[in-house]
């Protein structure tokens, strides 16, 4: 692949070698584009270098970050003076292109375990073993536990999904006459409309906006809920996950590919920040600037999982909370702790956020994780 | 039926990218040079080309420009949510569907005969994307307004129409465009529209113009403003860009509140003038509560 047009022999040449480097910086370029821009090469175009960019420009861009990165990638190929540059090795690698693999170790798991903890757990007797898994709290559960629940997690998780998109197909009876289908079944009486046709009112698809706490002190729960909201993403296709701590991440597109190893990524990278405490006012701030005008858009239901343990100042949390409710359909909570016996929802962000919301739930186990479908079915 | 998708000869007089700079500027459109590039690929691809960029800053504008400059129909599409295939391409009319069926009782049609009378064209209502492809004369500009408040699933069904431009009525068979219309596609980025669709446009992004190109536009399109009151508007607006407001002002905005100054008989902006107009310009009770607990002065200096 050639680097810079310099090297490389015709006109023709040289512009299906940009939109291959272009492809190679992460452009999304196929054989109809480079087709597209000879064309327009061959509309006269190439006498002004500014008008041959523009025009390549509508051609190869998709979205405004895709521009500020053409206009780079422009200069370097097109303006790269061969004595400036030898012919290097590809290496501009731009951020996100780059392959993980999975080396991110679950960050949650297993950190702080204890054997007084474990005890605790298995207190809980119950009829079988999955019986008691749904009921022990997460952060009480051991190692080999916890690969136990995780299957039965996923399966339960699995089901969930399943039946709430069969809920949503349901409702056939109530509705407008469809016209349309009553009049060409009525053909076959010879015009009279003997059966009446309705429309199922089609199922608005709620969307929904979800923000976890990935903060140190939510640690074993994340990972659960994690899971939890990869078997919402299968439902709600209209749904944007973001995890915070002390920033803000958006994970909806990580969980559109299914790559949970990459969302691990993210978050054991964010890891290190954990003695700064947990900014909530801060991070929801920042997600209603940066995504606020495109996430919370059709009045959403949104879906906040976090303890509530706010180093931030409870203002900041109080202010933006209430923004977020303003445009929201419902604003649920969900916080582990509340599973506790003899909680109490003192602390100052819980304190402040609680009469904002709309539904404060627990998420300290398996069921009362699960308990969250009946919210979102009527949703 | 013909199937000639040929361009019309309207479109062949821009031979140059310059050329249409140039009529857009006697249709009072600025537009850069980038932006007249696109719309050059426009007209000679005949690919339909996605606008994105915040609300007001002329997207739909450029639509009926082009439409006025090609002497052309302008068939507007406006995408809601909940937005279907019926409500946007065809219906078949019912209730004379069912007068027609009723009429035929009497007479010895066969049962085949009268379902093909009912489902004739002339028990079709046309709705816009249909309309655009059935249009005889020449090629219309076909604007597809606000398509990010669509569902997926309409997206999904241009994608069809956006490739082969042609539709397909199963009673009465696919219609192929004679012209290939002229489309425009328009996005707020509420969400984000699929790859896909993305694919088969040419792309633009509009931002806020700058201070020079801001003034150019308002006096194109309010001839009669004073320099100093036009200095002034323009100045405070991109002022306000500035500030975390929660509807930042587009381009019409300023429009708007440098024609209700000109209406209100002010000559520059003073706190009365200030006052009494803010309204046309910020469109949220918090917006305006901000902007006035800073006061004129803070927007009135330059930086």
């Amino acid at each position: 692949m050639n680097q810079q047009a310099y090297s490389a022999r015709g006109i023709t040449e040289s512009i299906v070698a940009f939109a291959q480097f272009a492809r190679g910086h992460g452009l999304n370029i196929g054989l109809t584009e480079t087709q597209e821009a000879l064309r327009a090469a061959d509309l006269g175009l190439l006498g002004d270098k500014n008008r041959f960019r523009f025009a390549l420009k509508s051609l190869f861009c998709h979205s405004p970050e895709e521009c500020n990165l053409y206009d780079w990638l422009f200069t370097l190929y097109w303006d790269t003076n061969p004595t400036d540059l030898r012919d290097r090795k590809n290496e501009t690698r731009l951020q996100g292109m780059v392959e993980k693999k999975a080396n991110a170790t679950l960050v949650m798991l297993g950190q702080g375990k204890s054997e007084a903890a474990e005890e605790d757990a298995k207190t809980v007797t119950g009829a079988n073993e999955a019986e008691r898994l749904k009921k022990a709290d997460l952060a009480k559960i051991s190692e080999i536990d916890a690969a136990a629940l995780e299957k039965i997690a996923e399966k339960l998780f699995r089901e969930m999904a399943v039946r709430l998109r069969r809920r949503m197909k349901q409702d056939r009876r109530q509705g407008q006459i469809n016209l349309r289908r009553t009049i060409r079944r009525s053909i076959a009486f010879g015009g009279e409309p003997l059966d009446l046709l309705r429309k199922s009112r089609t199922p608005k698809r709620q969307r929904l906006v979800v923000l976890l706490d990935v903060s140190g002190s939510m640690d074993k729960y994340s990972f659960f809920l994690l899971r939890f909201i990869c078997a919402l993403k299968e439902n709600f296709r209209q749904m944007d996950a973001f995890v915070f701590s002390t920033s803000l991440v958006r994970i909806s597109r990580a969980l559109q590919l299914r790559r949970l190893d990459l969302v691990l990524d993210v978050i054991s990278r964010q890891a290190g920040d954990w003695s700064g405490g947990t900014r909530i006012g801060l991070c929801l701030q920042e997600f209603r600037e940066r995504y606020g005008k495109q996430v919370l858009n059709g009045s959403p239901v949104v879906l906040v999982m976090s303890d509530g343990l706010d180093t931030g100042d409870p203002m900041v949390l109080e202010q933006q909370l209430s923004a977020i409710r303003s445009r929201c359909k419902k604003l649920i909570w969900l916080n582990p702790l509340k599973g506790m016996q003899g909680y109490q929802p003192i602390a100052k962000g819980m304190k402040t956020a609680l009469p904002l919301v709309n539904d404060f739930r627990s998420a300290h186990n398996l069921e009362s994780i699960l308990e969250l479908e009946n919210i979102l079915e009527d949703a | 039926m013909p199937v000639s998708t040929v361009q019309d000869s309207s479109a062949l007089l821009f031979n140059t990218i310059e050329d249409i700079r140039h009529i857009l500027d006697e249709r009072s459109y600025v537009a850069d040079e980038d932006f007249s590039a696109a719309l050059f690929l426009l007209l000679k691809l005949g690919k339909p080309l996605l606008v994105e960029g915040p609300p007001g800053v002329g997207k739909t504008e450029i639509a009926l420009t082009l439409a006025q400059i090609l002497d052309t129909k302008l068939i507007r599409l406006q995408c809601y949510e909940g937005l279907d295939v019926n409500a946007a391409v065809y219906e078949w009319n019912y209730q004379k569907q069912l007068l027609g069926i009723k009429l035929q009782e009497g007479t010895a049609f066969t049962v085949e005969e009268k379902e093909k009378h009912v489902f004739g064209s002339e028990y079709l209502l046309k709705r816009p994307l249909l309309q655009s492809i059935m249009e005889e004369d020449r090629a219309p500009v076909l604007l597809i307004d606000e398509l990010d408040r669509a569902d997926e699933e309409f997206e999904a069904f241009l994608l069809e129409l956006l490739s082969a431009f042609q539709v397909t009525i199963p009673e009465l068979g696919t219609v192929k465009a004679k012209h290939r219309p002229y489309v425009i596609l328009t996005s707020n980025r509420t969400r984000e529209l699929s790859d896909a669709l993305k694919r088969r446009c040419l792309y633009h992004w509009i931002d806020y113009p700058g201070l020079d190109k801001e003034m150019l536009i308002v006096r194109k399109r309010l001839p009669g403003i004073g320099q100093g009151l036009l200095e002034q508007v323009v100045h405070v607006v991109q002022q306000f860009r500035e500030r975390k407001l929660a509807k930042v002002p587009g381009v019409s905005e300023t429009i708007d509140w440098a024609e209700s100054l000109m209406a209100l008989g002010y000559r520059e902006i003073n706190q009365q003038a200030f006052d009494s107009s803010l309204g046309s310009i910020l469109k949220s009770a918090e917006d305006i509560q901000l902007v006035r607990s800073e006061g004129l002065d803070a927007f009135k200096q330059t930086a």
